[in-house]
């Protein structure tokens, strides 16, 4: 299990999002980690990368728009980083397929996404979290 | 070479250990050495470009390399494979991102190249540099070095 509640930013649609991202990160990672054969292997590693690169899509869309619906002031920063990160993953996702089962890049790429995410979500989205509170208190000291 | 260039990465270690695996580095001695010798087995080694040229090298004992990664993948390690030493070059990057946005504030910019891994035992990482600056890390999950060589 990868998630913690320590990595909450504070916005329930978010953090749902968060977790449901992290358990298919988990499959994933737990996946490339197995001792299975290489050929059954290469099958499912495949399966649960596009399963968790969906959800990544779907999670940074909404987050994304939570961001336009509150203004959030770096927008355009963190669309940048969300969109390099996809354009990782479909890089990775194009190199995996049209090759044999090469483990060292396999598990090179699988322990730097985890890294990477568990500093976008603990780190880089703290700063969502708190724009939409504040707004959010704004709102209700004004009712 | 100054020693306050040193701050920056010391307070960058010190947040992504919190936020990250929510661990609160205890900082240790700081040291000048003549070369980057380290007892350590994993080490990540960041190349920095632009006001500074050097290098950041995070040195963990094994131990604490495969428990940083147990923590944050939820999964059993053994062996400093590729999946663990990958996962600790991106935590070096990280600190080493974080770190260069604290120079720019001293007014030094810099750039850093992506993380180069060796690992073994009674490793001398060579350098350029005449000078090194380390400083030793204690936290629940083991010891670890920071050490900042500037050529």
């Amino acid at each position: 299990m990868i998630w913690k509640d320590e990595y909450k930013i504070g916005v329930e649609l978010v953090d749902e999002q968060h977790k449901e991202l992290f358990k298919r990160l988990g499959d994933f990672t737990q996946t490339v980690r197995s001792d299975k054969e290489k050929s059954d292997k290469k099958k499912e590693v495949e399966k649960t990368l596009s399963f968790m690169g969906e959800y990544v899509v779907t999670h940074f869309n909404a987050e994304e728009a939570l961001q336009k619906k509150y203004k959030y002031p770096d927008f355009e920063k963190h669309h940048q980083i969300h969109d390099d990160f996809k354009a990782e993953v479909a890089k990775f996702q194009q190199k995996y397929q049209a090759n044999a089962y090469d483990e060292d890049f396999v598990m090179e790429f699988s322990g730097r996404l985890l890294t990477w995410l568990i500093n976008h979500v603990a780190s880089t989205d703290q700063d969502i979290g708190e724009h939409i509170n504040s707004i959010q208190e704004k709102e209700e000291e004004s009712k | 070479m100054d020693v306050k260039n040193l701050n920056p990465i010391i307070a960058a270690t010190d947040s992504v250990f919190q936020t990250m695996l929510s661990v609160k580095p205890e900082k240790g001695k700081v040291s000048i050495q003549e070369d980057l010798v380290t007892d350590k087995e994993a080490n990540v080694i960041i190349g920095m470009t632009g006001d500074i040229k050097g290098s950041i090298v995070y040195s963990f004992s094994k131990d604490m390399a495969l428990k940083v990664v147990e923590a944050m993948s939820g999964m059993e390690m053994q062996e400093l494979d590729k999946f663990v030493t990958s996962a600790m070059g991106e935590l070096g990057n990280i600190i080493s991102g974080k770190a260069t946005t604290g120079l720019a504030e001293q007014d030094l910019n810099c750039d850093i190249a992506p993380p180069q891994i060796v690992t073994g035992k009674d490793i001398n990482i060579s350098s350029e540099s005449d000078k090194v600056l380390m400083v030793k890390f204690n936290t629940d999950l083991g010891e670890f070095d920071v050490g900042f060589s500037i050529n």
